[in-house]
């Protein structure tokens, strides 16, 4: 079979705009609601914690414990519902990633009491880089790279809000920096990688 | 050396080929999601999904969840290793390992 260099190309740009549109097609369908929910769960919570200083440790616990219950709720529906990708193991990968994610918040703590972190925003800068860092190393293995780049940025504002930012607004930097991108790119996996 | 195969070249299966490629060894893609991803029409899809499926490229494995069938469909070792042969042909074609 012969074909000319111009309809070889076409076919290998063929290939490769349905295998990226395969990709994020299904990566629209798992992530964007999970992103989108911790999304607005941070950008509440920094702002909450701007508005009532008072009240961190209830918003953040209260906030975070609601995430982490949707979270699971969400999985387990999830892993029951009529999925358009049958993943061999799925079921295993899924506990993997619950333990994962559980070992590291033990750690946070034990970093914590380790560290022992002079004030608050220490803490929350400390908590943010390391989930973020979660983020990337998941991305890295589920060859999501939007989570990769998701998780640097975050990361950058962070350490942008840690060193540049006046302590007194170091959250209400962090709410649209770091809520705001986990919650746009949910949202913007959601209404353009359909 | 790599050589085209006629079966994977027809547009429409080099999209599926290229869909189901994209997902891991062993996952397998719902008819009804993959005829989305593609933009083609049910009997369009099966047709071709037939042809690669005698080929010994694709596997169809029919199933019930809650009471409803629904088709999965998943690239075979064989169908991996002949549109991997496929797109080294291509590129061979333009000239270069560029994709």
């Amino acid at each position: 079979m012969d074909i000319s260099e111009k309809e070889a190309q076409d076919s290998l740009e063929q290939i490769q705009a349905v295998s990226i549109r395969t990709r994020k097609t299904i990566a629209a369908s798992y992530d964007s609601a999970m992103l989108m929910m911790w999304g607005l769960i941070w950008f509440v919570a920094f702002l909450g914690t701007h508005f009532f200083l008072g009240w961190v440790w209830p918003i953040w616990m209260g906030l975070s414990g609601i995430g982490c219950i949707a979270t699971l709720v969400f999985s387990w529906s999830q892993s029951r519902s009529a999925n358009p990708v049958k993943i061999p193991a799925a079921e295993k990968i899924g506990w993997r990633i619950f333990w994962f994610w559980s070992l590291l918040f033990v750690y946070i703590f034990l970093w914590l009491s380790i560290l022992k972190p002079l004030h608050g925003i220490q803490i929350n800068a400390f908590i943010c880089t390391t989930i973020m860092f979660a983020y990337i190393v998941t991305g890295l293995w589920f060859k999501c790279y939007y989570m990769v780049w998701l998780g640097l940025g975050v990361t950058c504002t962070t350490l942008v809000g840690f060193y540049l930012i006046p302590p007194s607004y170091y959250c209400l930097w962090m709410a649209p920096t770091g809520g705001g991108s986990i919650l746009g790119t949910g949202l913007y996996i959601r209404l353009f990688w359909k | 050396m790599a050589k085209l195969d006629n079966i994977i070249h027809q547009p429409a299966r080099l999209q599926i080929m290229a869909s189901l490629l994209a997902l891991d060894p062993g996952e397998q893609v719902d008819f009804v999601y993959l005829r989305k991803i593609l933009n083609l029409t049910d009997g369009n899809l099966g047709a071709h999904l037939a042809k690669l499926e005698n080929a010994g490229y694709v596997k169809t494995e029919k199933t019930f969840i809650a009471r409803k069938p629904r088709t999965f469909i998943k690239a075979t070792g064989k169908g991996r290793d002949a549109f991997d042969e496929h797109t080294a042909a291509l590129k061979k074609i333009i000239g270069g390992p560029k994709k």
